[in-house]
């Protein structure tokens, strides 16, 4: 069980520090974010390879205070595949009561789970898959391969991040198979999912948006504020729809 | 044959000790910021000069390195009247409280000034220090005195200059830090000096001149500059040279730009002293020093799909000895050593060193731990050096399936992996070194220790780089960490050691036993004691 909780803990630790490297100045450290990738796998695997599994967090009726949005629910397709009948953890909810930038073990790992299911059933084109996959911009998604070209179009934010960045840093854990592929799915959701929750976070909070500028470059600040600018309007959880709607370029200009 | 064997050395626990003596020679920077020393909250530099130690030689001190002589020095007065970092940043934050937490002090300094590169020359005469803020200053040795045969010449600052600023790219929207990666000195040929020193994007080969003559007489132009108007001129003259006060000028010469999409981790000059490697994350460039405009790529790790991305290139090194031999490491543990003859393109390498992981010492971080931080060619091209993050590891070239000498740097992290994780120092990049005839390797660790290891006694030894004790002469102790159970008097305890204090970059004289040290934003220089 110390395993486990211990997994849980290197899987929220490494989470942050992918998330608090976008803001970075000089760019990604693509190395850094690969070794942290690797620890985040492994830690998933040790975490979901154990027999006992913690029960599920609140039940999907926290998932209307996510905000209103269109998207069906992932957590509905994470709750079918991922154990029948349970339902599914509200972690965009979770990230901003969370308070603290660690919402705790308990997003994590349900999190992980959702987001492996959502990808399992994202070979349909899922369109929360498709947006938290395509937040993810340390990490492209492999949802965003299974994503239908529509959906890619509409995912203009998130994707945009991946993109540009994608020539330069992303370094996303190696798929070997479905199995793996849906893994790295679920980093990438994470990922989006955690990013928009911070976003949120952000946004409420002063410090919190000044940390772009501090990071000393108006390039840190251009990479983290599509999620940051999205964070404006004071949306509590920025919501993939949302997210996707903004034109990164103006939030960009925004936060300049 | 420098190497001095003493009879009275005492060596201090279990870890034995080296035959050579260190002493303190010099440290350069600022000083550490503590609250209470005033001067650091004045925002002035403090110009203490201390004089030279007179000849006579303290009572017998257990031989070590000994410090000769102790200079806080110009270099960071100079640095700052450079338009770079304003002073005022640093002094609000150095009269803020400190708050030190358990594992990790908190000093404040100018960001800038942190030490990020340290390279001697060939002859040893010079030496380079990069840092955060982009700039270089390179240190020279002063002649020796023939008052003073017993130390050598002490190292002062020669020049001081920018070599790289900070830029954007736009089309990224990305800051490219102006931090000096790497510095690499070119075997000298003519009167001037050159190096290569890179950031993450740009590499850039400078000129070091020295001028020490100016013209004077000129018919039509004026002392100042002014030119004459010729109708005043009656007579002729010829301009001759006149001696003036020795100035060093630094000029780049070639900037070798716009060939790396990832972070510039090395930079390696051929023994054709005619091209050199530039490596990235995923890519090796062939330059040549002449041409600005194109490079070769030799290799190539990038994958089709970045998704598929496992592994990246943390080193590379071109072989002393033959101009079409070089390696790279990568961060899964492996170096691979390629020939340029084989293919214009070396994906595919001669020879693979690899060792197998011990299955026992697997754990979450066994695979940041086994990343190579840094790669050195010994001096004959015989053996490479290797470091990672717990150890430093020798491999004949001739035996691929595993290092000929192991030697633990910190073994008594290994269990603190996970602290070391969260707080970041596992992604620490320690650098590695060489002495002059192969014998003893270097390598830094945290609490400003250091640590060398004699190849051929197999004793190491552990020794600090600080301030405390260490006057004109002072040799240094040899430290011990205890890992674990009853702590001995003068040991120090896992627990209490410093995290923030890292060495990460180690330098050692080409030719004599002279090292240079950098902790975080101080460069301090031992030497072997002379008898």
């Amino acid at each position: 069980m110390e395993f486990k909780l211990e997994a849980h803990r290197i899987v929220s630790i490494s989470l942050g520090k992918i998330y608090s490297a976008r803001g970075q100045r000089g760019g990604l450290k693509l190395h850094k974010n690969l070794l942290v990738s690797l620890v985040l796998r492994s830690a998933r695997q040790v975490y979901l390879s154990e027999p006992c599994c913690p029960p599920e967090p609140p039940p999907a009726g926290g998932a209307p205070p996510r905000g209103p949005t269109e998207e069906p629910p992932p957590p509905g397709a994470a709750a079918a595949a991922w154990a029948p009948g349970e339902p599914p953890p509200p972690p965009q909810d979770e990230a901003p009561r969370g308070g603290p930038r660690r919402p705790g073990a308990d997003c994590e790992s349900p999190r992980a789970r959702r987001c492996g299911c959502c990808c399992a059933a994202a070979a349909g084109g899922e369109a929360g898959c498709a947006g938290g996959g395509g937040g993810a911009a340390p990490l492209p998604p492999c949802c965003s391969r299974k994503r239908g070209a529509g959906e890619r179009g509409q995912a203009g934010s998130p994707l945009k991040k991946p993109r540009r960045e994608a020539e330069e840093e992303p370094p996303p854990p190696p798929s070997q198979g479905e199995q793996e592929d849906m893994e790295t799915g679920n980093v990438a959701n994470l990922i989006s999912i955690f990013g928009s929750g911070f976003s949120g976070l952000l946004g409420k909070e002063p410090p919190g948006r000044r940390r772009a500028p501090r990071d000393g470059g108006e390039a840190a600040a251009a990479a983290a504020a599509p999620a940051e600018a999205a964070a404006e309007p004071g949306q509590i959880c920025c919501d993939e729809p949302v997210l996707r709607t903004l034109n990164p370029w103006s939030t960009a200009i925004v936060a300049f | 044959m420098f190497l001095k064997f003493s009879l009275r050395s005492v060596f201090y626990g279990a870890g034995g000790g080296n035959d050579i003596q260190w002493c303190f020679s010099q440290v350069k920077g600022a000083v550490d910021d503590d609250v209470a020393e005033g001067a650091v909250l004045s925002g002035k530099l403090p110009e203490i000069l201390l004089v030279s130690v007179p000849p006579s030689l303290p009572p017998p001190f257990l031989p070590l390195w000994v410090l000769i002589q102790m200079k806080i020095h110009k270099r960071i007065s100079a640095l700052r009247k450079m338009k770079c970092f304003p002073c005022q940043f640093s002094n609000t934050i150095k009269s803020a409280q400190l708050n030190t937490s358990a594992l990790m002090s908190v000093s404040f300094f100018d960001q800038a000034d942190i030490i990020s590169t340290v390279e001697f020359n060939h002859s040893g005469e010079l030496l380079a220090t990069g840092d955060k803020g982009g700039r270089v200053v390179i240190f020279q040795q002063e002649q020796e005195n023939k008052t003073q045969s017993h130390s050598r010449g002490e190292y002062n600052v020669y020049s001081t200059f920018q070599s790289h600023e900070p830029e954007f790219d736009y089309l990224k929207s990305l800051e490219i830090e102006e931090k000096i990666n790497k510095i690499r000195w070119l075997p000298q040929k003519n009167a001037a000096q050159f190096l290569l020193s890179t950031n993450d994007k740009t590499i850039k080969l400078w000129k070091i001149s020295e001028r020490d003559k100016r013209p004077e007489g000129y018919n039509l132009k004026e002392e100042d500059g002014r030119y004459r108007d010729p109708t005043t001129v009656t007579t002729l003259r010829v301009p001759v040279f006149r001696p003036m006060d020795l100035m060093v000028e630094a000029s780049p010469r070639r900037i070798f730009a716009n060939a790396h999409t990832y972070h510039i981790n090395s930079i390696s000059i051929n023994s054709d002293y005619e091209t050199y490697l530039s490596a990235d994350d995923l890519r090796i460039n062939l330059w040549h020093l002449e041409i600005t405009d194109r490079s070769f790529n030799i290799v190539d790790i990038k994958p089709a799909n970045m998704e598929e991305l496992t592994e990246v290139i943390t080193a590379a090194e071109f072989h002393p000895n033959s101009c079409n031999t070089f390696v790279y490491s990568s961060s899964k543990g492996t170096i691979r050593l390629c020939d340029m003859r084989a293919s214009a393109l070396c994906d595919r390498h001669s020879k693979l060193f690899e060792e197998p992981e011990d299955p026992s010492n697997r754990s979450f971080f066994s695979e940041i731990i086994s990343s190579i931080s840094d790669v050195k060619f010994s001096h004959s091209g015989r053996y490479m050096m290797t470091r990672d993050y717990l150890s430093v590891k020798i491999w004949d070239l001739n035996m691929e399936n595993r290092p000929v000498e192991t030697y633990q740097v910190h073994e008594y992290l290994r269990s603190k992996l996970c602290s070391l994780y969260e707080n970041d120092c596992i992604f620490d990049k320690f650098e590695c070194c060489w002495n002059g005839s192969d014998s003893i390797v270097m390598t830094g660790s945290y609490n400003n220790f250091f640590r060398m290891f004699d190849r051929n006694t197999k004793r190491d030894i552990t020794l600090e780089a600080s301030r405390e004790n260490n006057k004109p002469r002072t040799v240094l102790k040899p430290r011990k960490v205890c890992a674990s159970g009853k702590r001995k008097k003068d040991e120090i305890s896992v627990d209490s050691l410093d995290f923030n204090k890292k060495i990460l970059h180690t330098a050692w004289h080409p030719k004599e036993n002279i090292i240079a040290v950098a902790t975080t934003n101080n460069l301090y220089i031992f030497q072997d004691k002379m008898n």
